[in-house]
């Protein structure tokens, strides 16, 4: 009988933000625990909350085996490994401080705005450990800044907003984000022509690639109901089309490189699409098994449930172009609000773009009105993709922007 | 019970929760689990700030509410302070459901066979390429003390089913849902003919679904449709918090403004049955009926006792909180269109060409509302004809409401069982919402 414990430690400080001043201060402390049982073919698993007696779970654990739940996996074995990775501003009473000094320039520089939401410093540490040498350790903290901004003259709820997330407090160049989106939104331009434009996304805004998230399902792609299935092998999309499941920190994945079954990756990476063509879908355990693909280590699940196939992290490999040299001398727009857009089944892609902005490749230039842009997956990620930018936008970690031509209308 | 610190506002909510899962994917059995624990959320407030802290550390509440305190600026007018004279103070037991409909009392395994019995209409489908069932239940007994005095115990509870399934015919794939979610066990019991229609119905659309031509259309959204709409056009706008210390956002939704058509009421209330039934809030307040919207005039908001003693408006019960975790905010509970006098043949008529949106994947609010239909068809001569493929219907939030030209007076609240409403960093917090058939002037279709 496989024996295994897995512990998940969230702790988190947090600075509320209500016009453009500090509303509240909140700590979060949560310890879950869980204990599974598995024999090759079943699986049982108790969980807890706070401090746990693990005995307790032992015989709750045993107790949902009889349940006969199937798990024709094997355990993860003989696998150690820790990492360790900090950040700064953990400590309440800085994050506060910080979290003022940046206030108080944003009403001296933006009095025609007001900003709220939150500022956070969050730790997860996770041990996944078993009785067959499996022992994980990861301990990740991040920085997280993110308002929302509001033009005091306007009725909207939210007019923009800012923010980023990664491992080192970028004062000086979160300002600059804002005050530079401030800036172009307060110039109104005129309408632009209907047509084909370059559109530039934050690379992570998952609006423009979430199809990719149904066609890539393990499950959905071995029983013939994705786009992509039977594409395995077949070059689909652009050349410049690398697409990568994740769990590096780097890549700005702040939960621990392991997945739910204690599969670790390469460098924390898989390539689910490689310069174009489909390799894997992403999958679990027992999808792989199932279905005869490759483990990808996209297990989840919640922490005291079955490990089941759950949604990673994806992320587009850079190119080795600047995003000024993707634009190719040209303008490009910009999307920073784009929201209940959608694709159609057959891969169709419209959204309006609630707030998009000029763009020269270095500075928004203005605001545009609201549009609606228009593409199909195939072509997003075909003939129309430019790539991702190589440089991080204004330098912000994990802020890199992706590039495709797009058609855009007046909504 | 707890010593509250001294001349500060404080309380303190303990959720007692139990919870089941049950998750199958073609036939096998992917998770069966029931989830119970304790935790807690504790808040001081010194008329300037909040301070929060959430734990799992039952034995450390009182810790918890004494470094809160430590954190805060003593207060000797505490008492005086707006916000703290609007909380209710309730004291005693509200529980609303009784013994023999508490699921948590209830086996798995019967709970299993419940949604297993289900599967094999799913099977009959050869069009189904790939199946999902998921069960989910939850009960949460909530513990409520203040140091105003509240000494409150309520209970929540929701239980529901999905099951989603892949259709492939040909070069074409749909995915769909039957979806239903309540309070008690017995709603979700004796569905096989509503599961059989729908599967019935998602058959047709792949089989017959064409592209739209894109272009401006009336609309009729199906109550599901109309109730997303009332949500997310109308209902987050509503929220107070979005008000706060903002004088044009104040003056723009000043009471008595006119909003919509004459025809158009959205009311929100948290004692209708379903996900959203909240009996109380979590900040102890009795929830009321809120008529956002009464024959197009603004007539009301949603409150938390913050948001109510900023604009000197009534309490409503809308502070909630997603889960022990996070501290309430403004959200709403179960948002819907007041029904109107027509039948669903007279809402159609004089139609020539336009779109009914019968279900949707999603729905957004801003400036510009979208609805994200699954299954559309086109409206031809006052009839619904063919199935339609759309990405998206858009349109400006407050030229829609004008153009709201017919209700039905049929009329449906909906609970679905997964998923739910997002705001900021918490979701999904379940809300009910629903309404007649509506018919508008013109919508985007793309």
């Amino acid at each position: 009988m496989t024996e295994e414990k897995l512990v998940v430690h969230y702790i988190e400080n947090a600075v509320k933000i209500v016009q453009t001043r500090v509303s509240s201060l909140r700590k979060k402390d949560v310890l879950r625990t869980s204990v599974r049982l598995y024999d090759g073919k079943t699986m049982g698993v108790a969980g807890s909350l706070g401090e746990c007696d693990e005995k307790e779970l032992n015989t709750r654990a045993k107790r949902s085996l009889e349940l006969g739940i199937p798990y024709p996996s094997e355990a993860t074995k003989d696998l150690e490994r820790e990492e360790y990775v900090q950040s700064d501003l953990q400590n309440s009473a800085e994050l506060l401080e910080a979290t003022e000094e940046i206030l108080e320039r944003l009403r001296i520089d933006q009095p025609e705005f007001s900003f709220s939401h939150i500022f956070r410093s969050s730790k997860i540490e996770s041990q996944l450990r078993n009785n067959l040498g499996l022992n994980l350790k990861s301990s990740r903290e991040s920085v997280s800044l993110s308002l929302v901004i509001k033009d005091k003259k306007s009725s909207n709820i939210i007019d923009a907003m800012t923010g980023y997330e990664g491992r080192k407090f970028q004062k000086k160049r979160f300002i600059e984000l804002t005050n530079m989106i401030c800036d172009a939104y307060k110039n109104q331009l005129e309408g632009i022509e209907e047509g084909e434009y370059p559109v530039v996304f934050m690379s992570d805004d998952i609006t423009y690639y979430k199809k990719l998230y149904e066609s890539l399902n393990g499950m959905l792609f071995a029983t013939g109901g994705s786009l992509l299935s039977g594409k395995t092998d077949m070059k689909v999309f652009s050349e410049k089309v690398t697409l990568l499941q994740t769990r590096n920190v780097m890549d700005g994945f702040n939960e621990p490189f392991f997945d739910s079954e204690g599969t670790v990756n390469d460098a924390d990476r898989f390539a689910l699409i490689e310069n174009g063509v489909v390799r894997s879908p992403y999958t679990d355990k027992k999808t792989a098994s199932t279905y005869s693909l490759p483990l990808t280590g996209s297990a989840g699940g919640e922490f005291d449930g079955l490990p089941e196939l759950g949604t990673p992290m994806l992320k587009f490999s850079e190119s080795e172009e600047t995003i000024k040299q993707l634009l190719g001398g040209q303008k490009g727009i910009f999307v920073l609000i784009a929201s209940g857009g959608d694709f159609t089944q057959d891969g169709h892609f419209a959204t309006p773009a609630q707030l998009a902005f000029l763009f020269d490749g270095e500075r928004f230039i203005g605001r545009l009105p609201e549009i609606s842009i228009s593409s199909h997956l195939y072509d997003m990620f075909g003939k129309d993709f430019r790539g991702v930018s190589s440089n991080d936008f204004l330098g912000l970690e994990n802020a890199k922007l992706t590039v495709m031509n797009m058609k855009v209308e007046k909504l | 019970m707890y010593s509250f610190p001294d001349n500060l506002y404080s309380d303190v909510r303990v959720e007692d929760v139990s919870k089941s899962d049950i998750v199958v994917s073609l036939g096998r059995t992917d998770n069966m689990k029931e989830q119970k624990y304790v935790a807690a959320f504790v808040r001081v407030f010194d008329g300037e700030r909040w301070y929060y802290s959430s734990t799992t550390n039952l034995d450390s509440i009182q810790e918890e509410l004494d470094r809160l305190a430590s954190l805060a600026k003593e207060n000797s007018n505490i008492e005086e302070n707006s916000i703290v004279r609007k909380f209710e103070v309730n004291k005693g037991s509200y529980l609303s459901y009784k013994e023999g409909e508490d699921f948590s009392l209830v086996s798995l395994r019967e709970k299993f066979d419940l949604l297993s019995s289900y599967f094999p209409l799913i099977g009959k489908s050869e069009l189904v390429k790939f199946w999902r069932g998921q069960y989910i239940d939850q009960r949460v007994v909530k513990s409520f003390f203040s140091s105003k005095g509240a000494d409150l115990t309520f209970d929540y509870q929701r239980v529901g089913f999905r099951l989603l399934y892949q259709m492939v015919c040909g070069e074409d794939q749909f995915m769909d849902r039957f979806d239903l979610a309540g309070n008690k066990l017995d709603e979700i019991r004796g569905l096989h003919e509503e599961v059989r229609r729908t599967i019935k119905t998602s058959e047709d659309f792949i089989r017959h679904a064409k592209p739209i031509t894109p272009g401006k259309y009336p609309v009729v959204l199906s109550p599901e449709a109309a109730g997303v709409f009332a949500h997310e056009s109308f209902g987050h706008k509503s929220e107070a918090d979005f008000m706060l210390g903002d004088r044009t956002m104040m003056e723009e939704w000043k009471i008595g403004r006119k909003v919509g058509s004459e025809i158009l009421s959205i009311i929100d209330d948290g004692n209708k049955p379903g996900v959203g039934h909240v009996v109380f809030d979590d900040e102890g307040t009795k929830a009321v009926e809120t008529h956002l919207i009464k024959d197009g005039y603004l007539s009301g908001r949603l409150h938390s006792a913050e948001t109510a003693a900023a604009l000197e408006e009534e309490l409503t019960g809308n502070a909630r909180a997603v889960n022990f975790e996070y501290e309430p905010v403004v959200r709403m509970t179960t948002t819907f269109i007041s029904p109107g006098e027509l039948s669903f043949e007279e809402l159609l008529s004089g139609i020539k060409d336009g779109v009914f949106v019968d279900s949707l994947n999603h729905g957004s609010g801003m400036s510009t509302f979208t609805l994200a239909p699954n299954r559309a068809y086109l409206i031809r001569e006052g009839k619904i004809t063919e199935p339609v493929k759309i990405s998206v219907v858009t349109g400006s939030v407050f030229q829609t409401l004008n153009e709201i030209e017919g209700l039905t007076e049929d009329f449906k609240l909906l609970s679905f069982s997964l998923g739910g409403c997002g705001k900021m960093e918490q979701f999904p917090l379940p809300v009910g919402f629903g309404g007649p058939f509506v018919r508008v002037r013109s919508l985007n279709i793309h």
